[in-house]
């Protein structure tokens, strides 16, 4: 809940300074889980080198990296909103939008996940 | 060149009339001499022009691609991880599939070992699209059927994951049925250059393609023999004659040999030449595929890659070179074996060879598999993904150009359709019964395992993708969800009633329940589990009809343009991948993903042709599908499927029966958490079969999932559904203490205000 609350006054304040929705949303960080066991250590490794990937702007690397976390775990909210993203930052909205839905099927409204998918979702309707 | 030319003009011009008149013989006539000149002339022209001719064949073979190399279908890449439900056994399977060699001692790459409860195994470098993964030495523990921790043997470390390297499921070969694997210049060990040439050609480094001493003492021998006992030709000969020239025994051809032979070594290095002759010699036959060069052979042979060889292994192979048909170890392991020795012996002539491993290889057995792989095991798979590859690449380059397609196959749960298939089909003694079944992951659209025959093995029409047959039951889930479109609900009163229907032709059609009873009114729900026919007519003619039609177009399945009351029924025709799609959508909460077996596509370069990214298209209100989804669970827990509930009781399945005219076709669609399986039984000549969905097929997908084993289905959560506790007879609210009530969910604004009684 504090991370809600947190990423809450942080849109806040950014909408208050004149951002756009995209600026804000590259400032919200959504943290990877890290040192877990099993089959979500494995998803959650997968998902960091996608989030490496993706900060070299190599996006068909990331993809690669998404699409095989999804088939392990295909039901985590969270492999689904970074393939989102990843298709989002390649200039392909319609994807975005097709993951983003398939994020918030999966993700449950107490998520913190759920606010970083409705900005997404804006960002990519509005693109 | 101006004299020459000046020369001739005279000689050609007659001087004077004694000259003409001198005797003939004394000089040869002018025109006899312009004759040979032309001769000459045209023999260097003709030359020349051969020679060229020649030389254009080698740069074709040589500077284009000098092999057609069969394209490779590869399996999912089994992604190993702390808790992936995989059992020894299992892993094991996959990695015969890949040819790995089960060892003693520690596992070369290509190898494996077991150690304990736990497999050290050591994967063979791979290049996957877009990264290359090294060569690894791992080891794989186990605990109650899953893997319970990874470990890097030689750092010791705990891995989170191993992606292991892919099986090769099947090959497209070039018309001349040639497989090879390529082995680039540097792969080769030395030790297999030394011995071939050592047995081969000892004199390859000193000749220029062809040896006169030694197509002398060739000439000699066989003049000695009266026939051919020794033959003469170099490796260069031996490759130009493999490459280039037809096998018959002929003076032109040992004429065009040569020069080719000479044309090779002007042109190439001797390392170029000893590699191309590596790759290109024909070794074995399997079925009417020929396995040519080192690389296969050994593959196949001792599943060994070329640089783990032994020289026992060597030799055999080397041996073979001479008579690939009389040294088959499998048809004639003894002469395969004295060939071998003969082999080894030179090697130790050579000095290529110390005398005790000598003694070693030469009483080594032949080390070879048991039987050659089959060719191509799946075909029904294969067959699809070809087509699913035909919109980008024509038949050629696949069977030349040695492309590398990756798919979602999983040779695992394909055996275990197999197996459970083999078991279904067993209980019905009906040796004319046809079966198809199809395997998806309908979260990804990935296919994961087919069958289009009984005899799974048995490369024929592909009915799993090309039988389209009636689905009965089987669209009344999709009818469902159209109902549900318009006021309806799972509680709604629904009539069992006779209908009669005039249609456009002007012939009354009468549809009746599949047991021809009457049950009068009932919840719609129940008439869904039951799978009664009638009320669905009555409601679909009401207007669900049109709405069916034109959920059916959102997926791509509406086949006619005008639309009948019967579809209401399922005369609609579809084959099992088609159901398989409608069912996908239904399973995945409206979500369609299209079904695909191929994920990316590289060529040998291994650069990246093709990938086909996930797709998910939202197509239908996911509140809605829930419903359905629930109604579904009822088949299995108290409807026509309730099988389920007595053989798999306390896990949930979701899934629906259908059953043709007659009991022609028995269907049966279900999904577990992950697997959605489509199984279709029937014959080819549309005879009845006397099962339907419930007798027939429903057995089937049972055996097939006792076999393969599987997760509860459980439905999403879905905020804007409210649950009530109902009775299924006739839709009432009845008390949360009600045991026989069923747990169903409603829209908010729709919920049920009608009390019953507990049932």
């Amino acid at each position: 809940m504090s991370l809600i609350r947190f990423h809450g006054l942080l849109l806040l304040a950014l909408l208050l300074s004149g951002c756009t929705l995209e600026q804000s949303y590259n400032q919200y960080q959504i943290p990877t889980r890290q040192n877990q066991p099993g089959q979500q250590g494995a998803v959650a490794e997968l998902q960091r080198n996608a989030r490496e990937a993706l900060s070299r702007s190599d996006y068909q690397q990331a993809v690669e990296y998404l699409q095989r976390a999804i088939k392990i775990e295909p039901r985590n909210p969270r492999s689904w909103h970074y393939l989102a993203e990843t298709y989002w930052r390649s200039g392909d909205n319609r994807r975005c939008i097709e993951m983003v839905e398939r994020s918030f099927s999966y993700s449950s409204s107490a998520d913190d996940l759920d606010h970083a998918n409705q900005q997404l979702r804006e960002i990519c309707q509005q693109g | 060149m101006a004299g020459k030319s000046r020369r001739s003009k005279t000689a050609s011009r007659p001087s004077s009339k004694k000259q003409r008149k001198k005797p003939a013989s004394t000089r040869p006539p002018r025109n006899w001499r312009k004759i040979a000149g032309y001769l000459l002339l045209a023999m260097v022209v003709g030359l020349s022009v051969y020679l060229g001719y020649l030389n254009h064949l080698i740069n074709a073979r040589f500077e284009g691609d000098t092999w057609a190399l069969p394209s490779r279908v590869y399996a999912r890449a089994l992604e190993l991880y702390p808790g992936l439900a995989l059992t020894r056994e299992q892993l094991e399977y996959e990695l015969g599939l890949s040819s790995y060699l089960r060892v003693e001692s520690q596992p070369l790459a290509g190898q494996y070992r077991r150690l304990g409860e736990s497999v050290e195994l050591h994967a063979r470098a791979f290049d996957f699209t877009g990264e290359r993964q090294s060569a690894r030495l791992l080891q794989v523990f186990f605990d109650r059927g899953r893997v319970s921790a990874l470990t890097d043997s030689r750092g010791g470390g705990d891995l989170k994951l191993f992606r292991l390297p892919p099986v090769i499921i099947g090959s497209y070969y070039p018309d001349n049925g040639e497989d090879r694997l390529l082995l680039s210049e540097d792969e080769i060990p030395q030790a297999l250059v030394d011995a071939l040439i050592a047995v081969e050609d000892r004199k390859f480094y000193q000749h220029h393609g062809l040896s006169p001493k030694s197509i002398l003492r060739a000439l000699l021998a066989n003049l000695e023999a009266g026939r051919t006992v020794q033959g003469g030709s170099t490796l260069t000969q031996q490759l130009a004659k493999n490459m280039f020239l037809t096998p018959e025994k002929s003076l032109l051809r040992k004429i065009n040999e040569a020069f080719m032979a000479l044309l090779l070594e002007l042109r190439f290095s001797k390392h170029a030449i000893v590699t191309a002759y590596i790759n290109e010699v024909f070794l074995l036959q399997q079925n009417r595929i020929a396995i040519h060069g080192f690389a296969r052979a050994s593959r196949m042979l001792f599943r060994r890659s070329v640089e783990h060889l032994e020289p026992q292994h060597l030799a055999l192979l080397i041996g073979m070179v001479k008579g690939p048909s009389r040294y088959n170890p499998f048809k004639s392991p003894e002469q395969a074996t004295q060939r071998r020795n003969l082999v080894l012996k030179i090697m130790l002539e050579q000095g290529l060879l110390e005398a005790q491993p000598y003694a070693a290889a030469s009483s080594a057995p032949l080390g070879i598999v048991d039987r050659l792989p089959g060719v191509n095991p799946f075909p029904a798979y294969l067959d699809l993904v070809k087509r699913q590859l035909r919109t980008g690449y024509s038949s050629d380059e696949l069977a030349r150009r040695g492309l590398r397609v990756f798919t979602a196959f999983d040779p695992l749960l394909q055996r275990n359709l197999e197996l459970g298939l083999a078991n279904g089909l067993r209980r019905f003694e009906q040796p004319e019964l046809q079966a198809a079944v199809v395997i998806t992951d309908y979260l990804s659209g990935d296919v994961l395992a087919l069958v289009s025959d009984r005899e799974t093995d048995f490369p024929g029409f592909n009915r799993a993708l090309m039988a389209q047959r009636p689905i009965g039951s089987l669209i009344k889930p999709l009818l469902l969800y159209s109902l549900l479109q318009g006021d309806l609900t799972l509680a709604s009163l629904v009539r069992d009633q006779p209908i009669r229907i005039r249609q456009s032709d002007g012939k009354v059609w009468e549809p009746r329940n599949y047991d021809r009873q009457l049950h009068g009114e009932m919840s719609l729900y129940q008439a869904f589990i039951q799978s009664y026919n009638l009320p669905f007519v009555t409601l679909g003619v009401d207007g669900g009809l049109e709405a069916l039609a034109q959920n059916l177009a959102r997926i791509g399945l509406l086949k006619h343009d005008v639309v009948y009351p019967s579809m209401l029924l399922g005369t609609t025709e579809m084959s099992a991948y088609e159901v398989a799609q409608m069912f996908q959508v239904i399973a995945n909460n409206g979500y369609f993903t299209p079904l695909t077996t191929i994920r990316s596509v590289s060529d040998q370069q291994h650069r990246s042709l093709e990938r086909i990214p996930l797709e998910s298209h939202k197509l239908f209100d996911q509140a809605r599908m829930i419903q359905v989804q629930r109604a579904m669970i009822g088949v299995a827990e108290s409807g026509t499927a309730s099988y389920l509930g007595q053989r798999f009781a306390g896990r949930k399945i979701a899934g629906k029966t259908g059953t043709t005219d007659s009991a022609r076709d028995s269907w049966f669609a279900g999904f577990s958490q992950r697997l959605l399986s489509v199984v279709w039984l029937g014959r080819d000549d549309n005879q009845p079969i006397n099962l339907s969905g419930a007798s027939g097929a429903l057995r089937v997908w049972s055996d097939i999932m006792q076999q393969q084993g599987f997760e509860s289905f459980r439905l999403s959560r879905d905020g804007s559904l409210k649950w009530r506790n109902v009775n299924p007879l006739n839709g009432g609210i009845v008390q949360q203490s009600c045991a026989n009530g069923v747990l169903l969910p409603f829209p908010q604004g729709r919920l049920p205000s009608r009390k019953s009684a507990c049932p």
